[in-house]
């Protein structure tokens, strides 16, 4: 059927111009929906599942508290420490657990941090003066590439294990790193035969309390507290 | 009719009562909309033209103090007040936001509240207006009608006129649309604007910058969301012109994700790496780097490996010495390792003298443009060389003939925690010497005057600590002190890698091609709505279209090809 004229001729030369009140709803409520809806489907396109990194092997945090009485996934002191199983830069893999016996120094590094090298050799020392009497130390390496830390173990002498933290699991779980960002290197955590953490120090093992680090006396009497 | 005004009346009532309807009013206003851009227009100049507290400092309380003190100089007692109000801060103050988002939401309100008028016109435009728009529209023309009424419909199509046409019993009208679509242009363009704002806000809330300074060999890591890179520098690479302007910097580096191999690139100012959203570019580059080792001899174990950035200077004077014949007994840029007061200085053996000599130099006034050479001979007696020479001068003394060319410079470092001879750790003064800025793809550079530079010898490195000093120590060559071996791994340049991922770089890109879009919709395709009306005699067109289309003339010239058209039919059938 054929179109009518409209009975009182008005043509609406101006669709743009402001329109009426439509309700509260399409009027304010569905603009501002508008821009939400953009601004979280940008937010979905960025977070969405899948995008986070997940662990592709069965390496990291193995128990986090064992017994004991801390809900917290942190390392505390006069708590059993975080139970992990790492692979080393040789290819063999430690469980803090089978450790058991022995003090452990866990010590988070990375090659980028200064203090971390600066410490190193101290470190390589008092393992030396100390593995008879039962001390091991696990030098937890933050994310590097394998061949960098092997490189790094073998000019400066390290003899006790460089362990990977490949995802940060174990940093995370020690609150070294969190979701990978570090708080703090180097930290260590100074562990008795029993697993429980006996002490803690954030900053380089040498250079006196002047300079950020221990003092060695210190040094020395964390790690007899340690020992069997 | 009295009805519906009556409901008018009603609603509008109801309108007056309902708490949204204020906002309603202010949003889906043009003039308030455009007082919005204006005032964004005005607080944006202001934060350019103001100075800003710099990013880095911006969460550190008291640098932001010190940083005000400054300010009051130029802005006196009102300083307190604009930082007060964020006028130090402008982009990101918290009304400039607010700025934002509210102009967002009046130009999505205005885009959702004319959105379905002008749908409507283009999905269900009026085909039929009455007769006495002919006379009144604003855009209409007539003329003579020729043949059977058919030509003007052709002529329509021919020129991209979707057409319809409606025989009635007096005359035949037709509806002519021509790029209806493109009265969605206005919206396109709005929606460009409302990304722009979307993506600002974006930038502004998720945006990531970090910055590296990597010397050759060594890596760093980049704290990234939930995840952590680390960018290993294999070679930065300067290269200059052969009057030391700069040509071109770039950077190899290689990107470790997890501590495995994720990319190895790359990275110049305007073509960085990217990888995962994240781009690499280079940002900085410095060329005098020295790598120092230390091994303990006694259990071959490296305890000290560090890539050491020269960032200060120390004057290296130009000296000549002859003696009564003529004899050049020295003529060298000199290593200045000692330092007393302002006072920089070495001693020296001068070949066939007695007594060493001391040889310092000295600012010769306030600023250090000018120095002065002290020349000091440990021997007894007044004849003695101590004499004082200004740069470029002469002067004879014991005998002696000394020159004093200049002073070039020698990137030097106050290093803390290098290994000492005595098994302590301490400060070292390290300074490079005969250092060429770039690689081996490098000329010389003019960062430093190194006019002295020797480019075909290596550079040397001295130390000097508390009971620990090497001189002239050569690339890969080893100075052993006590237990410990003392090596000099190389030059090495540092990089400056600037990391940044900005989520808002695609949404800029989809906003500038919608706003070109929607532009060139409004301004070169202006939609054109054409009605006529056919008579036996005359034909009328009456019509609507775009302010910049001279709607008037088009129709003319519709008209002049009908008639020409409706006369060749003619003609073709007789």
């Amino acid at each position: 059927m054929a179109p009518q004229p409209p009975s009182d001729g008005i043509i609406d030369e101006h669709p743009q111009r402001r329109r009426t009140w439509t309700g509260a709803f399409r009027s304010v409520v569905l603009p501002i929906l508008v821009v939400a809806a953009i601004g979280a489907s940008i937010w979905y396109i960025d977070y969405r599942p899948g995008g986070a990194q997940e662990g592709t092997d069965d390496f990291g945090v193995v128990d986090i508290s064992q017994g004991a009485d801390s809900p917290s996934f942190e390392a505390q002191e006069g708590k059993l420490a975080p139970d992990f199983r790492l692979e080393t830069s040789d290819g063999d893999t430690v469980r803090l657990s089978d450790l058991r016996g022995k003090g452990v120094i866990i010590n988070f590094w990375a090659t980028w941090c200064t203090p971390c090298r600066q410490e190193m050799p101290e470190l390589v020392a008092a393992y030396d003066r100390y593995k008879e009497r039962g001390l091991e130390i696990l030098a937890v390496n933050l994310q590097e590439n394998p061949a960098k830390v092997s490189s790094f173990a073998g000019e400066f002498g390290i003899l006790f294990p460089v362990l990977l933290d490949r995802d940060c699991g174990v940093a995370d779980a020690y609150r070294v790193t969190t979701n990978c960002r570090v708080i703090g290197i180097p930290v260590s955590f100074f562990i008795d035969s029993e697993g429980i953490v006996r002490s803690t120090f954030l900053g380089p093992l040498l250079g006196g309390s002047s300079r950020g680090g221990i003092e060695q006396g210190e040094l020395d009497r964390r790690i007899e507290q340690i020992l069997p | 009719m009295a009805r519906e005004q009556a409901l008018r009346r009603s609603k509008a009532g109801a309108w007056n009562v309902s708490p949204f309807y204020a906002i309603w009013r202010l949003l889906t206003s043009v003039r308030f909309a455009i007082f919005l851009i204006g005032l964004l227009a005005l607080v944006s100049l202001l934060g350019v033209v103001l100075p800003q507290v710099p990013p880095n400092i911006r969460n550190d309380p008291s640098s932001v103090g010190r940083w005000l003190e400054e300010q009051e100089g130029k802005f006196g007692p009102a300083t307190d007040f604009m930082h007060q109000v964020g006028l130090f801060e402008v982009f990101n103050a918290p009304w400039f936001t607010a700025l934002v988002g509210v102009l967002a939401v009046a130009v999505t309100v205005c885009v959702c509240n004319r959105f379905a008028p002008i749908w409507r016109t283009i999905r269900y435009p009026q085909k039929r207006v009455p007769d006495t728009y002919f006379e009144r529209a604003r855009h209409r023309a007539d003329f003579p009608t020729s043949g059977d009424g058919m030509a003007l419909e052709a002529v329509l199509r021919r020129s991209r006129y979707h057409v319809e046409r409606y025989p009635d019993k007096d005359a035949a009208y037709l509806f002519a649309d021509r790029f209806a679509w493109t009265s969605l242009g206005t919206f396109v363009s709005h929606l460009a604007i409302i990304t722009f704002i979307v993506a600002g806000v974006v930038s502004a809330f998720t945006g990531f910058e970090s910055q590296l300074f990597i010397g050759e060999g060594n890596s760093m890591p980049v704290f990234a969301e939930n995840r952590q890179f680390q960018v290993e520098l294999q070679d930065a690479v300067g290269r200059f012109d052969a009057e030391g302007r700069p040509l071109d910097y770039r950077s190899h580096i290689v990107i470790f994700d997890r501590g495995t191999e994720a990319k190895r690139c790359t990275s110049t100012v305007n073509d960085p790496c990217t990888y995962a959203g994240y781009r690499f570019s280079q940002a900085a580059y410095f060329g005098f780097g020295a790598a120092l080792q230390v091994r303990d001899v006694t259990t071959g174990n490296v305890i000290y490996k560090e890539t050491l950035s020269l960032f200060d200077t120390l004057p290296s004077p130009q000296v000549t010495v002859r003696n009564s014949d003529g004899q050049v007994l020295l003529d060298d840029t000199l290593v200045l390792d000692q330092q007393v007061a302002d006072v920089y200085g070495t001693l020296v053996t001068l070949y066939g003298q007695p007594g060493p000599y001391w040889f310092g130099v000295r600012p010769a006034g306030e600023d250090s443009a000018s120095w002065e050479l002290i020349v000091f001979e440990f021997a007894e007696g007044d004849s003695a060389a101590r004499t004082l020479i200004a740069s470029g001068e002469a002067a004879v003394a014991n005998g002696l003939e000394f020159t004093f060319t200049g002073v070039a410079s020698n990137p030097a470092l106050l290093a803390e925690g290098v290994p000492l001879p005595s098994g302590d750790q301490g400060q070292a003064l390290v300074q490079m010497h005969n250092a060429v800025y770039g690689s081996s793809e490098a000329s010389s550079g003019r960062s430093l005057d190194i006019s002295y530079v020797d480019p075909s010898q290596p550079p040397q490195l001295y130390v000097r600590g508390d009971s620990l000093q090497l001189q002239d120590l050569q690339p890969e060559e080893s100075s052993t002190i006590g237990n410990y071996e003392y090596t000099f791994l190389g030059q090495r340049e540092f990089a400056g890698i600037q990391v940044k991922r900005d989520r808002s770089d695609k949404l800029i890109w989809i906003a500038t091609g919608l706003f070109l879009a929607g532009i060139g919709m409004n301004f070169y395709l202006p939609r054109r709505r054409l009605w006529a009306k056919i008579t036996p005699e005359r034909t009328y067109l009456a019509g609507i279209a775009g302010h910049m289309v001279n709607f008037e003339k088009e129709m003319r010239q519709i008209g002049n090809e009908t008639t020409r058209r409706a006369k060749a039919d003619q003609i073709k059938k007789e």
